[in-house]
């Protein structure tokens, strides 16, 4: 099992988060807005965040065992005195599927253990499986949200919901507990 | 450089003492090596390269008229108490005291300190740095700080410059 790490996001990252906004995928799933934007506007917007915007938005960026940087993940709607924020992340398209998943995992780390927000709010466009299946984003959605979204020439339908502490800690057993049982599983095949 | 007063923040981006290794650092290059510290780093001056930019460390240490030194790997720093302007708050990343006392001579001699507050978070290795200078331990803020997912205490020490200056018997940061 290898490690994602996160780091603050620098100047040096903004070229590939820019080539990343532009990227098709990423904006019929998240935004479009790069379309529209020319690249001294995104590296402008990307300044701001990192020399003027740390109380109300932050850019991370998530790295490999080999500090390849892997994608990102930034939070806005802060509430610091609520301890909430709404988390974003793009994946660069060469890492996702297996890397998306533990790098998701490790910016939900990172807002809980060292900037103690205790809770975040997801969101994810109805038709973005990247990450979430259909059915596991059908299950786990609060607020359905019609039109939220206008990418790529189509209204998009959003889901939201929220990741508290305690849906950390289940989590956490139910991994543990699956653990286990492969474990045992395991274990008995040996004897036989 | 020779600057034996040490006082501009902003004439350099270094200066060091003829007689020690202590180079100042401007708030930039104080950022980045306190990112370099990696954990010693954190709450060094109440500050946390962990949670915090490298743009926001350089503003807050702005901000705070912070004074920081570089001693080879290590750093020390200083920052003036606004409420009493012959106090400062000090702090250091490692429990070697030898660069520590320099700083605080330095602070004596050139800067008038008469008393010094470190604050200093439970467990740091720099706990040994300020103890060995003759601080002596008033206060624990209790679960003060977050980091790691856990609320930490804050062991407060404090030191008055004529205790410090007999621990050394020169003036280090002199021409």
């Amino acid at each position: 099992m290898f490690g994602v790490t996160v780091r603050h996001f620098t100047q040096a990252d903004i070229p590939v988060r820019t080539a990343l906004l532009r990227e098709s995928r990423f904006q019929a799933n998240l935004t479009d807005f790069a379309v529209v934007a020319e690249d001294d506007a995104l590296a402008a917007g990307q300044r701001r965040t990192i020399e003027q915007e740390h109380a109300v938005k932050r850019i991370f960026t998530l790295c490999g065992p080999n500090d390849q940087v892997l994608g990102f993940a930034w939070i806005t709607s802060i509430d610091w005195r609520s301890q909430t924020c709404e988390l974003s992340f793009g994946v660069l398209p060469q890492y996702r599927g297996g890397f998306g998943a533990i790098a998701v995992a490790a910016a939900h780390d990172y807002l809980r253990t060292e900037l103690n927000m205790r809770v975040v709010i997801n969101q994810v466009l109805e038709h973005n499986t990247m990450l979430h299946s259909a059915e596991a984003l059908a299950a786990q959605q609060r607020v359905r949200c019609p039109y939220d979204s206008y990418t790529v020439g189509q209204w998009r339908t959003s889901y939201y919901w929220t990741t508290t502490e305690d849906d950390v800690r289940q989590h956490h057993e139910r991994t543990e507990t699956r653990r286990r049982e492969i474990a045992e599983r395991i274990r008995a095949r040996r004897t036989v | 450089m020779t600057d034996p007063t040490l006082t501009d923040a902003a004439a350099t981006s270094a200066v060091e003492s003829t007689r020690t290794d202590i180079r100042r650092l401007d708030p930039a290059a104080a950022a980045a090596h306190l990112r370099a510290a990696a954990e010693a780093g954190r709450g060094f001056l109440g500050l946390d390269p962990v949670t915090q930019n490298d743009v926001l460390l350089a503003a807050e240490l702005t901000r705070m008229r912070a004074q920081v030194f570089r001693a080879g790997d290590k750093l020390l720093g200083s920052v003036p108490n606004p409420d009493q302007p012959r106090q400062a708050f000090v702090a250091a990343t490692c429990a070697d005291p030898e660069p520590l006392r320099i700083l605080l001579g330095f602070l004596d001699t050139r800067q008038r300190c008469s008393s010094f507050v470190a604050m200093v978070p439970d467990g740091a290795p720099s706990a040994a740095a300020f103890e060995s200078c003759g601080f002596r331990q008033v206060g624990v803020l209790r679960d003060h700080r977050y980091q790691a997912g856990a609320y930490q205490d804050v062991v407060v020490y404090h030191a008055e410059s004529g205790f410090v200056a007999s621990a050394h018997s020169e003036d280090p940061c002199s021409a």
